[in-house]
């Protein structure tokens, strides 16, 4: 047998008997009790919650770098942080999926429970008759908002903390306005025409509004929803007559559309090159720079604006990009 | 890693699950249908876009209305086929629930286009969640997934209780059954029916892989171990019950010893039938690859 299998075995034991007594190393494992224990669906809501709670809470995110929030499937090990956690944050507008349910029904049992999207109000884009986009974060101005209403939600859970969630708050919404500036400046240097988001889905609704790009998405909102042919075909022309120079493929949604549409526009004689990926439904890598909403959206900008066309630095705002 | 109330619910709601889709799934299994359950995890799509143009939201009740009732439209449709067309029941299921699916695509893009309805969104309920919603009898909190599958399986139980011979027969001798004078046909209608709606209300419940692999693997293992009815029926709820509560405690226990952070409850319990599925595979008196070689030996030795 090898060593693997021994150890594999070895700790199916220990497990065993754990379970038999009752006892574990996870559960001595409790180093933060008197810290705010701060759960949040996507990693973004994590991101800001993290910064404006700063030392006085820890925080987790149930979805992971590259997953699709509406086809996560949860872990045995979240139904225990959800259960420990003082304070619960989510996104809302069907975002989670059933998983919306599952929260607001915590919320109505007294719990915690905070959907950040219900705090935008006429911010939020109607994508049809009654339904709305979920992807709030994609425009800086907006998710300043939100940024706001999670520093009020901490504030009057804990207001022992004001002061420092006011104060780390002031810091981070002064970034997120540099952010946004930078963003309207660098894809207002896209020559006019050339200013259209051509992406695999309708995530970024939001950052066209806010940043006067036209948005292009060969499937509708949902994942899994396939393009039509005809889609493709208008596309195809679309990029055409209007020589869009690169299209864009997200990292948490496959790029075979897209691959479609740069072969029909070269079969046209047309070439469009991939732009680069998006960060879309999830951020980048934790720990990295693009794993942090500023970094996420600085990647999404100067990645768009370079390839359409615009100036901005290679390295984007604060010189971090990869 | 402790074992909380929640996990005595979440194992417990997972076996009821496992059996109630394990006894039908034992009837689908001997008839060459195990598909059945995969089969109606695609064709709800349509249910659920007409669900959403007739009531104009996605909430959850509409959503589980539509996806019943097309999920007992695909088991009616598969029989039709089956019947009048003359061809096999796979081959059938495989017509019914691509062509329920593309039309659930073409109404998607027609009327709801900027809406998620994929059954992932909408439909699929969670194992490790179900005790944030619960119902209160008298002053014990129960989840409602409990007493959904729960309910699923008292179901099951009890038409294959009463009409037990009169499946058994049809199962296996369609030609016998309808010279005694019962319908084969409407036995199997109503075992579809039956299908459908165990398969649905769980998978709203607590997600369709558990659905899709407790129709199929616990049964198939239990007719590796008997050729009888009876004992199979027994054998595979005891395998889908074992896997339901082992595989939520593999959840728990295995994934720091192998570096995982996490596993999924579903998924371990799926895979968990998967290993018990291969026990009895190796292990069968009968069938089994262990009394195979035995016999394949004995005989090269009464040759020589």
């Amino acid at each position: 047998m090898s060593d693997g299998a021994l150890s594999l075995l070895r700790g199916l034991l220990i497990g065993a008997v754990a379970w038999l007594t009752g006892c574990s190393p996870a559960s001595r494992e409790s180093a933060s009790e008197d810290r705010i224990r701060i759960v949040t669906t996507t990693a973004m809501i994590g991101d800001v919650a993290n910064i404006i709670a700063g030392e006085r809470a820890e925080v987790r995110s149930l979805i992971g770098e590259g997953v699709d929030p509406h086809l996560y499937k949860p872990a045995a090990t979240d139904l225990r942080l959800l259960k420990a956690a003082d304070l619960v944050f989510y996104n809302g507008l069907m975002l989670e999926g059933k998983m919306g349910d599952v929260l607001a029904k915590i919320g109505q049992r007294g719990g915690h429970v905070h959907a950040v999207a219900d705090d935008l109000g006429p911010y939020i884009l109607q994508s049809g008759p009654g339904h709305a986009d979920p992807h709030v974060w994609m425009d800086v101005a907006g998710w300043t908002r939100a940024a706001q209403a999670i520093t009020a939600t901490l504030t009057a859970f804990d207001p022992d903390g004001a002061a420092g969630y006011a104060q780390r708050a002031g810091t981070y919404l002064e970034e997120l306005t540099k952010l946004d500036a930078y963003a309207r400046d660098s894809l207002a240097s896209i020559p006019a025409p050339q200013r259209v988001l051509v992406t695999a889905h309708d995530a970024f609704g939001y950052m066209a509004r806010a940043y006067g790009l036209e948005v292009r998405g060969i499937q509708g909102i949902s994942t899994e929803s396939e393009a039509g042919l005809k889609d493709i075909e208008g596309l195809v022309r679309f990029l055409v007559d209007r020589k869009i120079p690169a299209v864009f493929v997200e990292t948490s949604v496959s790029e075979k559309n897209v691959q479609a549409l740069i072969e029909g526009a070269r079969a046209a004689g047309h070439e469009v090159r991939i732009g680069g990926s998006l960060f879309s439904d999830a951020m980048g890598a934790a720990g990295s720079y693009e794993g942090t909403y500023l970094g996420m959206i600085d990647h999404n900008v100067t990645t768009i604006t370079r390839a359409l066309g615009g100036n901005a630095p290679e390295k984007g705002l604060n010189g971090k990009l990869q | 890693m402790n074992w909380t109330p929640d996990d005595t619910w979440i194992a417990l709601t997972g076996a009821l699950c496992a059996m109630a889709c394990s006894l039908p799934g034992c009837f689908l299994v001997l008839r060459k249908m195990s598909m059945m359950g995969d089969a109606i995890s695609h064709a709800v799509l349509p249910g659920l876009a007409i669900a959403f143009l007739v009531t104009g939201e996605r909430a959850s009740l509409p959503m589980f209305l539509g996806a019943a009732a097309t999920g007992v439209l695909t088991a009616v449709f598969t029989q039709w086929i089956t019947r009048f067309g003359n061809i096999d029941q796979g081959a059938a299921m495989g017509i019914v629930f691509t062509t329920l699916f593309a039309l659930g695509l073409i109404l998607i893009v027609q009327a709801a286009d900027h809406v998620d309805l994929d059954p992932g969104c909408v439909l699929y309920g969670a194992i490790e969640f179900i005790t944030f919603d619960t119902v209160s009898l008298g002053s014990t909190e129960i989840p409602r997934a409990a007493l959904v599958n729960g309910g699923a399986l008292l179901l099951n139980l009890t038409v294959i209780a009463t009409l037990y011979k009169e499946l058994r027969i049809s199962s296996f001798d369609s030609g016998l059954a309808d010279t005694l004078g019962f319908s084969s046909g409407l036995l199997h209608y109503l075992l579809m029916t039956l299908v459908a709606v165990t398969t649905v209300a769980a998978f709203e419940s607590v997600g369709s892989i558990i659905v899709i692999a407790m129709m199929i693997v616990p049964p198939a293992a239990a007719l590796l171990l008997t050729r009888r009815l009876l004992p199979m029926l027994l054998l595979s709820s005891a395998i889908a019950g074992a896997s339901a509560v082992l595989g939520h405690w593999a959840a728990l226990i295995v994934p720091p010893l192998i570096g995982f952070e996490r596993t999924n409850t579903s998924g371990m319990i799926a895979f968990t039938a998967g290993l018990l599925f291969t026990l009895a595979w190796i292990f069968s008196p009968t069938e089994g690859l262990l009394r195979r070689r035995a016999d394949a030996l004995s005989s090269a030795d009464g040759t020589t």
